[in-house]
C-alpha cells in the first residue's frame, strides 16, 4: 500500500525510526508528567498542558534542525497538531478543527507537493548554510528578549471559557463580514498568482509576434 | 436605509475595482472567442479605475464608517482618489510595457486593481485586524505582480525574497499586533487609545516589544533601514509598471496606516516609541541616500531614491502633530505626482531601448529633448528644487518637524536631501554632457500614451510646485479627521 | 487553572525556533516550513489573550482564524514561486539562485 502511493521512499523509515525515537523521548517525560498527577502536584488540563507543549518544542526543533527536508516536513506536522491541542486547551474547538483541516490536511499536502515536483525528495539533505552561528545567536537573543517581556508584564486575567461555536460564526461573518471579504480576495490573488507564475509559457502566437516586433 | 445589516453603499468605489478585475479576468479568458483587440483590457482596467475614482468623490466630508471596522472620512477619501489616480497612471503609461514584458495581461490588470482595493483599506482600516489584512492582501498581490516578468529571469527570483522576506515581517508585525491587543484588550483603534490613555505600566516590556514589532514589520513594507533589504532586488526585479507601483502605492498605502495608527491609538504612549521612529527615520534618510550614490542601475538608483523620501515621511510620524500630519499628506501627494513622472519616462525610455543602466541614458538630450526635459524636471523635483513639487512639499514637512521641536531632524534632512542632488544630478550630466553611444543619435518620439502620461504628469509637477493652496486645503481637510492637536 | 504566561512562553520559543529556521536554512521550502513555525506561535499569542483578557469578544480567536488563512495562502503562492526557479534553474535553495545580492 505504502509503496503505491506517491511519496518518498524514506518515509516508511522515517515512520519507523521516527516512531520509535519520539515514544523513546516521550516516554520519561509521560512517566513524570502521570507520576506529578498521581501526587496532586498538577492537575489534568495542565499534564495536557506540558504535554503537548514537549510536542510543540520536540516539532519545532526538528523542523529547524534536520537536514533531511522531508523529516523536518514531518516534524512541522507535529508542532501543528500540537498547536491544535493548545486551542483545544484553551476552549476553542472552532479553531482547533480548522487548524486540523487547514494545516493536517491542506498545508501538509501542499508542502509535499513541492518536495516531489522540486525533486528536493530524491536529494532531500541540505546542509544549512554558514551563518548558523549568527543565526544562532541572534535567535537565543530574541528569545531572550521575548521571554523577559512576556514574564515582565502583570497580565490582568479572568479565568478561560469555553467560547461556542456560534459566538464565533456571529463574530466572524457579522461583526467581521468586511475582513473575510478581503481574505477571500486574498485567496483569489494567491490562487491567480500561483497558477500564473507556475504555469509554464507555451508563447501565444500573438505574444510572439509582439516579441518579434520588439527585436 | 433599507433593512439590511450594514450600509453598503459606503464600499461602491471597492465593489466598482473588484468587478472591473472579475471582468477583466473573464475578458482574458474569453479574447479569442470575442476577437478583442490588444487594447481592450488596459481600456476596461483604465475606465473602472476612473469610475471607481469618481465614485470616491461623493463621499468627500463623510463622517461614517462601515461595521466599525472600516471609517469612510476625507482621510480615507484622500488615499481613494489618490490610489486610483495612481492605478490610472500605471495602467495609461504602462500598458505597452505590458504587452511586450509580461507573460498574463488579464491576470496583471487584476491584480493591480484588487492591490489598490487592499491600499485602500490599509488607509480606511479602523481597527487591526482589518488593517492586517488589507496589508496581506496589497503584499500579495505584489508578490505575484513581481514575479510575472516574461523575459527578465531575475524576476522570480525578487519574487521569490519579497515573499519569504514579506512572511517574516509579517509575522513580526502580528506578533506586535498580538502584544498590542493584549495588553489594551481590543483591536479596535479607538478602544486601544482609551485603554492606554489610562496608564500602560503594568505592562512594561512588553508593550514595548510589541511597539518594536510593529514598527518593524510595517518598516519593512515601507523598506524603512534596515528593514530594506527587499526593495533594491524587487524593484530592479520587477516588471517596470510594477516597480512604478511599487514605489507609489505601496508606500503611501502604508504611511497611511502608520498615520492612522500612530496619530490614534497609539499617540498615548508616544514617550515609548517617539525615539524609535526618529532613529529609524535618520537611518533611512542617510542611508538611503548614501548607498543610492553608489548605483549604476536606473532601477536600484530609483529605489534607493523612494527609501531615503520614506525616512522624511517617517520624520514626520516621529514629530506628529496636526501640522505634521497635514504635511505628510502633502508631500506623499507630491511624491507620487514626481516619482511617477520620472518612471513614466523611464518607461517610455525602456519601450523604445530596452535598456534600463544608467549609462544607456548618455545623450539623451540630443535623441530625445523632450524626454530629458521631463527626466530632468522629475529628478530635480526629487531633490527639491525651487518651483518643482518637491521643493514646496518638503518644505513644509521640514518646517513642520523643525516646530514641532525636532529641528535636528530637520537638520540632518536637508543635509540628505543635499546629498541626493548629488546622484540625481549624475542622470542629468549623462544625458545633457555625454554624447549618445554610437549608431543610436537618431532622434525618436514618444507613443501618444507616453506623452500624455508624462506631459500631465510634468505638468503636475509644476503646478504643485507653483500654486500648491489647492492641494495644502484638501489635504487640510483629510488630516482634521485624525483630531490631532 | 494554566496561568497565561504558559502559552506566551510557549508561543515565545516557538518564535524564536522560527526565527532561527529564517535565518539559518538555504532551501526556499526549509523557509517557509520556518515561517509557519513563527505565524504559529502568534495564533497561540491571540488565542491565549483572547481566552484570558477578552472572553466576551475573543476577537483573537476571529483573527487567528484569518492568520491561519493567510499563512495557508502564502505556503501556496511561494510555492508556485519556488516552481518556476526550479524550472528555470534546476534549484530551490535561495543562495543558489542569487542573480540578485541576497
Amino acid at each position: 500500500m505504502l509503496n503505491r502511493l506517491p511519496i518518498p521512499a524514506q518515509f516508511d523509515r522515517i515512520i519507523v525510526v521516527g516512531a520509535t525515537i519520539a515514544v523513546l523521548g516521550a516516554l520519561p517525560i509521560a512517566a513524570v508528567l502521570i507520576a506529578l498527577l498521581l501526587l496532586d502536584e498538577l492537575t489534568a488540563p495542565e499534564v495536557v498542558f506540558w504535554a503537548v507543549a514537549a510536542l510543540i518544542v520536540a516539532g519545532a526543533l526538528g523542523t529547524v534542525l534536520l537536514p533531511n527536508i522531508v523529516h523536518a516536513a514531518v516534524s512541522l506536522v507535529a508542532t501543528l497538531l500540537g498547536v491544535a491541542g493548545i486551542y483545544l486547551l484553551l476552549g476553542s474547538e472552532f479553531l482547533a478543527l480548522v487548524q486540523l483541516l487547514v494545516y493536517g490536511g491542506g498545508v501538509t499536502i501542499l508542502l509535499l507537493f513541492g518536495l516531489m515536483l522540486t525533486r528536493a525528495a530524491d536529494d532531500p539533505v541540505i546542509a544549512d548554510g554558514a551563518q548558523k552561528p549568527f543565526a544562532f545567536g541572534v535567535a537565543a537573543l530574541i528569545g531572550g528578549i521575548f521571554v523577559a517581556a512576556v514574564l515582565d508584564a502583570n497580565w490582568s486575567q479572568t479565568d478561560a471559557a469555553a467560547i461556542g461555536i456560534r459566538d464565533i460564526g456571529q463574530r466572524l461573518f457579522r461583526d467581521y463580514g468586511v475582513p473575510f471579504e478581503i481574505a477571500s480576495l486574498v485567496l483569489l490573488v494567491a490562487l491567480i498568482g500561483a497558477i500564473a507564475i507556475a504555469r509554464s509559457d507555451q508563447p501565444e502566437p500573438e505574444a510572439a509576434e509582439a516579441e518579434e516586433v520588439t527585436t | 436605509m433599507s433593512d439590511l445589516n450594514f450600509d453598503y453603499a459606503l464600499l461602491i468605489p471597492e465593489f466598482i475595482l473588484v468587478g472591473t478585475a472579475i471582468l477583466i479576468i473573464m475578458a482574458d479568458l474569453f479574447r479569442k472567442e470575442l476577437g478583442l483587440g490588444r487594447l481592450v483590457l488596459p481600456a476596461i482596467a483604465a475606465l473602472g479605475t476612473i469610475a471607481a475614482g469618481a465614485a470616491s468623490l461623493a463621499y468627500i466630508d463623510d463622517v461614517d464608517d462601515f461595521a466599525n471596522v472600516i471609517a469612510i472620512d476625507n482621510y480615507t477619501t484622500f488615499f481613494r482618489v489618490l490610489f486610483t489616480v495612481v492605478l490610472l497612471v500605471v495602467v495609461v503609461s504602462g500598458y505597452e510595457y505590458v504587452e511586450r514584458n509580461i507573460r498574463h495581461t488579464g491576470e496583471f490588470y487584476a491584480l493591480l486593481l484588487l492591490s489598490t482595493v487592499g491600499a485602500i483599506y490599509m488607509a480606511g482600516a479602523r481597527e487591526l485586524l482589518t488593517a492586517y489584512i488589507s496589508i496581506e492582501l496589497l503584499s500579495f498581490s505584489l508578490y505575484v505582480a513581481v514575479s510575472l516578468a516574461k523575459t527578465n529571469p531575475r524576476s522570480a527570483e525578487a519574487g521569490l525574497k519579497y515573499v519569504l522576506l514579506g512572511g517574516v515581517a509579517s509575522a513580526m508585525l502580528l506578533y506586535g499586533m498580538s502584544l498590542i491587543y493584549g495588553t489594551a484588550g481590543s483591536t479596535q483603534y479607538s478602544e486601544i487609545a482609551a485603554a492606554f490613555s489610562g496608564g500602560t505600566s503594568e505592562y512594561g516590556f512588553a508593550l514595548l516589544l510589541g511597539l518594536v514589532l510593529l514598527i518593524a514589520g510595517l518598516g519593512f513594507k515601507a523598506s524603512a533601514v534596515p528593514f530594506h533589504m527587499w526593495t533594491p532586488d524587487a524593484y530592479e526585479g520587477a516588471p517596470l509598471p510594477i516597480t512604478a507601483y511599487l514605489s507609489a502605492t505601496s508606500k503611501a498605502a502604508t504611511f497611511a496606516l502608520l498615520l492612522r495608527i500612530f496619530a490614534g491609538p497609539l499617540l498615548p504612549v508616544i514617550d515609548q516609541w517617539q525615539w524609535m521612529m526618529a532613529t529609524i527615520a535618520v537611518m533611512t534618510m542617510v542611508g538611503g541616500n548614501l548607498i543610492a550614490l553608489q548605483q549604476t542601475n536606473i532601477k536600484r538608483l530609483l529605489a534607493y531614491s523612494s527609501i531615503g523620501q520614506v525616512g522624511y515621511m517617517l520624520m514626520a510620524i516621529t514629530t506628529i502633530s496636526d501640522a505634521s500630519a497635514s504635511a505628510l499628506l502633502v508631500h506623499v501627494a507630491g511624491y507620487l505626482i514626481t516619482n511617477l513622472a520620472v518612471f513614466s519616462a523611464v518607461i517610455a525610455f525602456h519601450n523604445r531601448t530596452g535598456k534600463e543602466e544608467l549609462d544607456d541614458f548618455a545623450g539623451l538630450a540630443e535623441t530625445n529633448p523632450y524626454l530629458a526635459m521631463v527626466l530632468t524636471a522629475g529628478m530635480f523635483s526629487l531633490a527639491g528644487m525651487p518651483l518643482l513639487a518637491g521643493f514646496v512639499t518638503k518644505f513644509i514637512l521640514f518646517q513642520a518637524a523643525a516646530s514641532g521641536g525636532y529641528l535636528w531632524l530637520a537638520t540632518v534632512a536637508v543635509i540628505a536631501s543635499t546629498i541626493s542632488l548629488y546622484y540625481y544630478l549624475q542622470v542629468i550630466r549623462r544625458m545633457y554632457l555625454l554624447e549618445p553611444a554610437r549608431g543610436e543619435s537618431g532622434r525618436w518620439r514618444l507613443s501618444p500614451a507616453g506623452y500624455i502620461a508624462t506631459g500631465t504628469l510634468t505638468a503636475g509637477v509644476f503646478l504643485v510646485g507653483i500654486y500648491a493652496g489647492p492641494l495644502f486645503t484638501v489635504a487640510d481637510r483629510a488630516a482634521r479627521v485624525l483630531a490631532l492637536s | 487553572m494554566i496561568p497565561l504566561e504558559n502559552f506566551l512562553l510557549l508561543s515565545a520559543v516557538l518564535f524564536a525556533f522560527g526565527f532561527y529556521g529564517v535565518l539559518a536554512r538555504r532551501s526556499a521550502i526549509q523557509i517557509l516550513m520556518a515561517v509557519e513555525l513563527m505565524l504559529a506561535a502568534v495564533s497561540i499569542n491571540l488565542v491565549a489573550f483572547a481566552a484570558y483578557t477578552d472572553a466576551d469578544r475573543f476577537t483573537g480567536i476571529v483573527f487567528a482564524v484569518f492568520v491561519i488563512t493567510v499563512a495557508a495562502a502564502e505556503v501556496g503562492l511561494a510555492l508556485g514561486i519556488v516552481l518556476r526557479i526550479y524550472r528555470e534553474r534546476a534549484t530551490a535553495n535561495v543562495d543558489e539562485a542569487s542573480t540578485l545580492k541576497w
